[in-house]
């Protein structure tokens, strides 16, 4: 069993995203990827340090609650 | 399975010169793969490049890739105080989704073979001899396909994952990064043969503003900031506020959103057969933020020592070196002095830079270079003096 997230993590609205990859080399853990559909953030190694909120050029990213 | 010499992942400007010149350089088979559906599309850039480096690779007298030729640079302080620089060759603001197309060609035709909406998934080490050194397993229109690969040049951009995969480190810490939103703007008036640059950390903190002619009463506008030095603003937030201010009867008629990485070249470009070049590398004037000349330039160097390295038959690490070396000589070293500078300017406050343009535009209009500027800003203002020494260390 996975070890339940314990912290906020960051989440991509795709509604907003550009796909412009910005937030990725930002990411300490490298948690973000790029895929066909979009960026998306992998919960199990984001550590929640909220460095990819701000730069995000359209404020795409956000912080969520991840124990919802 | 296929196997290659070379693959070149990401066609842009250090993609495309990389793959024209390994193949020109005969490097062999060389495989260039582009992610995205076309070559130059999207565009995530002001596509400002400097006149010198860009006859290196390409004429643009004439060129259709070229939206407009640029003689004069207009450096605006932050009370809207304009400096015009003497006119010159200052360079051109290109169409890039017609330039990279051009630099695709010019590989084709030097031997490289072109495929477009493929990318690369992953890649693993294969240390037998026909497969070469790399398994690169690529995903495109026709499914999933594992390609071996002597050297993998990574021109994929500040989102490299050729760079994680080969494990060089080339995460961005937030300070060194410009975040940049543009709108292609339209029926506005300008002078359509001069860039401006606008300065100032309430207009732009840690970056500038631009406006980038592409047409008569047409331009590229855009803005790059770090956020950390800002005011809780998004980047498109602060564009906004300036294109409410100084162009509120523009159309808007595109957006282009993107980073630009003001740091200094990553310490290591090259693993065992992996060469890394352009904004993967971090190889981006922290200065201007130009850096479609220096990714050009990589990728030519690129492509020289991954065909050197492959004719020696030693794609290690320890023989690909030589690229970064080459690089720093080149470019890599300058950087670093561009990048103390640009520390130094960015804590210039309003009052202050407001000042400089004033002092500057007591110069002579047929003097105003941008060593003149410089220099009478030294004299007027002492204090800068320990700056100007940076630029020398």
């Amino acid at each position: 069993m996975p070890q339940a997230v314990q912290h906020d993590i960051a989440v991509v609205d795709n509604d907003l995203c550009d796909s412009c990859g910005l937030c990725m080399p930002l990411c300490p853990p490298e948690a973000i990827h790029m895929t066909r559909r979009g960026l998306v953030v992998d919960a199990t190694t984001c550590t929640g340090c909220e460095k990819c909120i701000a730069p995000c050029p359209v404020g795409a990213l956000a912080m969520t609650d991840a124990r919802r | 399975m296929r196997a290659v010499d070379v693959l070149v992942v990401g066609a842009g400007p250090a993609g495309c010169v990389a793959a024209w010149e390994a193949a020109a350089a005969g490097a062999g088979d060389v495989l260039l793969i582009e992610r995205d559906r076309a070559i130059g599309a999207p565009v995530r850039c002001a596509e400002g490049v400097g006149s010198a480096g860009l006859r290196e690779f390409l004429n643009p007298d004439g060129a259709d890739w070229v939206s407009r030729r640029i003689s004069r640079v207009i450096l605006i302080a932050p009370d809207d105080t304009q400096v015009a620089l003497a006119p010159g060759d200052v360079g051109y603001v290109l169409d890039r989704t017609r330039f990279e197309p051009v630099l695709a060609e010019e590989a084709a035709r030097a031997g490289a073979t072109i495929r477009i909406s493929t990318e690369a998934v992953g890649i693993e080490r294969a240390d037998g001899a026909g497969g070469g050194r790399w398994r690169v397993r690529l995903r495109g229109p026709g499914g999933e396909e594992t390609v071996g690969a002597r050297v993998v040049i990574g021109a994929d951009g500040v989102e490299t994952m050729i760079g994680r995969w080969a494990g060089l480190e080339t995460r961005v810490a937030a300070r060194d990064m410009e975040s940049c939103a543009q709108y292609v703007v339209g029926n506005i008036a300008f002078d359509p043969d001069a860039i401006y640059l606008h300065f100032g950390p309430t207009v732009a903190p840690g970056g500038y503003a631009w406006i980038f002619p592409k047409g008569v009463g047409v331009a590229n506008v855009g803005l790059g900031v770090v956020t950390l030095r800002g005011d809780g603003r998004t980047v498109r937030q602060y564009l906004d506020d300036y294109i409410a201010r100084h162009f509120p009867g523009g159309t808007v008629i595109g957006l282009t959103v993107g980073g630009v990485i003001s740091g200094v070249t990553v310490k290591r470009t090259v693993a065992d057969g992996v060469i890394l070049a352009g904004d993967a590398a971090h190889m981006i004037n922290p200065l201007s933020g130009g850096g479609i000349v220096n990714a050009m330039k990589a990728g030519r160097l690129a492509g020289r020592h991954a065909a050197r390295a492959i004719r020696e038959g030693d794609t290690s690490a320890r023989n690909l070196q030589a690229y970064h070396d080459e690089w720093m000589r080149l470019l890599g070293d300058a950087h670093q002095k561009y990048y103390r500078l640009k520390e130094t300017i960015n804590k210039f406050d309003d009052a202050f830079l407001n000042g400089l343009a004033r002092t500057a535009n007591r110069i002579p209009d047929e003097k105003r270079s941008l060593g003149r500027v410089i220099g009478s800003a030294l004299v007027h203002h002492p204090s800068l003096l320990p700056i100007a020494a940076q630029l020398f260390l």
